[in-house]
């Protein structure tokens, strides 16, 4: 460092010859500076008689600068003083927002400069390095982004063994910025190579201690956030000068040998959802069906209740009032019954007197003649014989007698039971 | 006049000489070795600028950065004589730069040789004291951990620090990847098999259940129906006992009345009477009358 005190007038000559070298805001590679200026001074000293001249003049102002004697030698100076202010004037240099300069001296770490116009001692004492340390930036494993929209799998990176021995394929975004610029640019050859080798040994890590299933279902978020703290633990140790943002996992999914089983037992899923949906609509349609049916059911107990009690009622009333008439006079109303019913019967259906007294030993009736031939006169007979008849008593009777075979049936079957 | 412009031109191009040769800087990611005749002489540069004098001594430098040494995919068996395909990395930085010359002439690549040797066997031994499912799932830290401490070991010795070794890919090989592939299928048809053979359950139960719950709805209406007319019967009964038993016997003879004519109510009924018959009383009489 105290190299720079003399060095600043001494050198000045000599950067006459090498001046715009100077000013260029090359790398900060002093090794490299050095060889060349080896080479430059070989070459100096190989042809030193004529180099020394034109050198020795301009050494000699510098030296004793105080006092210009020539008009040449004070072109000279005024050509040196205005390259020693372009030197100067190199250091200037200026951070954007979202960016830090790392500032050596002599390749010793200085300080870290902030947004800004700032000054450093020109080259080749000190140099400044910026590093973005807004700008998101991203490694991917198991895919590499092609453009962006399209994705290209990298199965390598991608396939992975789960704790069942399974294979997952699994792809997942770490998204970083630069937290320190002194620790990116001086602590690691590749920080972002090391970030991604990171990254894979976490995740395969942890995929390796998940079953395969939670893997590709519900445990993709714990299998981000369990990667994210691993690598931010590994990171803090390593002292890389990186800050994980966010770890996403893109996709988890079964390998491509592997999709269709998936797919079918995914279907199985659904097929499985469907046949208790079926299911349950035949239940919705079967119970209320039932239930309508123990309505009519019911409402048919009803209706029988009333045809019942009404028809004993109807019954009980029609045979109240005969009777109250015949107590009043019996014996007529009973024999009038009589012969009415018996007129009824006998008129209604065909008949054979016979006389007991005279004909008892021996008689042929051929009944089967008879009834044949009485049916096919019946027939005939029947309209003009009930005609007259059914508006009497015959469609009273009838009609009781249809209805009143039911509940005497029923009523027999009930006692019996 | 001219004779001390001489002087001076040869005094600085001494001087520009001198800081040429006789200056060296070390950068933050660097570490130097100064030589003097061979010899080394010192090592514990900090970053920034130093002096030396030219010829005599010269100045070796190394990274001093993180380095990583990337194995490449290897096979390892397992305890129970399976192949895994496992590929780690190491993180290694100089430490002591002396060493590392005089062991590994500060050569990178002749380092991670050496650490390979070193990582490869603790590899080969960890594994075979393990299952597959050990080394995927249990131990896989501890495994890191044990390699780390031989690494860590042999980096001493080399003047390199190691920070870490890491396992980065544990995979089956080709072929086993091809029957893991063939088993999780066969997993998923079981799986695909339970879920649909559950669906049928489930399904056939709520099937029964609904047919179940039918006949109990039409039974339990039933039931109602039936007590229902019961009571109505009874009541019918009761309606006609009351009426009837007002005068029993002329019901009897009412209802077998009635019971005459329906039971004769067909033209094909045929009758065969006595003319003794109540009926025919006057029948009888009017013939005997009648001559």
């Amino acid at each position: 460092m105290a190299w720079n005190e003399p060095g600043g007038g001494n050198r000045d000559p000599w950067s006459s010859g090498g001046g715009g070298r100077g000013n260029n805001q090359g790398p900060p590679d002093l090794d490299e500076a050095i060889r060349k200026l080896r080479q430059r001074l070989e070459g100096l000293f190989g042809k030193r008689g004529g180099g020394n001249r034109g050198f020795g003049g301009g050494g000699d102002d510098s030296s004793g600068g105080g006092r210009p004697k020539a008009p040449g030698l004070k072109g000279i100076g005024i050509i040196v003083g205005l390259l020693l202010t372009v030197w100067i004037l190199s250091g200037i240099y200026i951070i954007d927002e979202g960016t830090r300069g790392v500032v050596t001296r002599f390749g010793a770490y200085q300080s870290i400069a902030m947004p800004g116009p700032h000054w450093h001692l020109p080259y080749p004492i000190e140099s400044v390095q910026t590093v973005d340390v807004s700008s998101r930036r991203r490694i991917t494993i198991g895919y590499q982004a092609v453009s962006a929209q399209q994705t290209r799998p990298v199965l390598s990176e991608a396939l992975m063994l789960t704790e069942d021995e399974n294979i997952v394929n699994v792809q997942l975004a770490v998204q970083y910025q630069v937290s320190n610029a002194a620790d990116f640019v001086f602590n690691f050859v590749d920080p972002q190579q090391t970030l991604k080798e990171l990254t894979e040994s976490a995740l395969r890590e942890v995929v390796g201690k998940r079953r395969m299933d939670f893997v590709i279902t519900e445990g993709r978020t714990e299998v981000a956030q369990r990667t994210r703290e691993l690598v931010v633990q590994a990171l803090d140790e390593y002292e890389v000068g990186i800050e994980v943002v966010e770890v996403v996992i893109q996709d988890a999914q079964p390998p491509e040998q592997v999709q269709p089983a998936f797919e079918d037992a995914i279907k199985a899923r659904e097929d499985r959802e469907r046949l208790i949906n079926q299911a349950e609509a035949y239940r919705n349609e079967v119970i209320p069906r039932a239930q309508g049916q123990a309505a009519r059911i019911g409402e048919e107990a009803q209706g029988y209740v009333a045809r019942i009690v009404q028809r004993a009622e109807g019954d009980a009333s029609r045979f109240s009032q005969q009777q109250q008439e015949y107590a009043k006079a019996p014996r007529v109303t009973r024999d009038r019954l009589y012969l009415d019913t018996m007129e009824r019967v006998l008129g209604n259906s065909a008949k054979v007197l016979i006389d007991n007294e005279s004909s008892q030993q021996l008689m042929y009736l051929p009944l089967d003649r008879m009834m044949r031939s009485s049916g096919a006169t019946g027939s005939s007979t029947d309209t003009s014989g009930t005609s007259s008849m059914d508006n009497t008593v015959s469609s009273n009777s009838s009609s009781n007698r249809s209805q009143s075979s039911v509940p005497s049936s029923s009523l027999r079957m009930r006692e019996t039971r | 006049m001219n004779r001390l412009t001489t002087i001076g031109a040869v005094v600085i191009v001494l001087l520009i000489v001198g800081i040429t040769f006789g200056t060296f800087t070390v950068k933050e990611t660097e570490r130097a070795l100064k030589f003097r005749l061979g010899e080394v002489v010192r090592t514990d540069y900090m970053p920034g600028l130093y002096f030396q004098i030219p010829f005599v001594n010269n100045v070796r430098k190394v990274d001093a950065r993180v380095q990583t040494l990337n194995e490449s995919p290897q096979r390892f068996l397992t305890s129970e004589q399976k192949n895994l395909i496992v590929d780690s990395f190491v993180k290694w930085r100089v430490e002591d730069v002396e060493q590392y010359y005089v062991t590994v002439g500060a050569n990178p690549r002749r380092a991670n040789l050496r650490l390979s040797e070193i990582i490869r066997d603790g590899l080969r031994a960890e594994f075979g004291k393990r299952t597959v499912q050990e080394v995927i799932s249990g131990d896989r830290a501890e495994i890191m951990s044990i390699l780390t401490e031989q690494a860590k070991r042999a980096g001493d010795s080399l003047g390199i620090a190691v920070l870490d070794v890491r396992l980065q890919r544990v995979d089956l090989p080709e072929g086993v990847s091809e029957s893991v592939f063939n088993r999780m299928v066969a997993a998923r048809e079981q799986v695909a098999r339970e879920f649909r053979a559950e669906g049928q359950e489930q399904a056939e139960r709520i099937r029964s259940a609904a047919d179940r719950r039918r006949t109990e709805i039409i039974a339990e209406a039933q039931r109602q129906a039936e007590e229902l007319r019961g009571q109505a019967d009874a009541q019918a009964t009761a309606i006609y006992a009351d009426a009837y038993g007002a005068d029993e016997e002329f019901y009897r003879f009412y209802r077998s009345l009635r019971a005459y004519e329906n039971t004769f109510n067909s033209q094909d009924d045929m009758l065969v009477l006595s003319p003794e018959s109540e009926f025919f009383r006057y029948f009888d009489q009017l013939d005997t009358l009648q001559p």
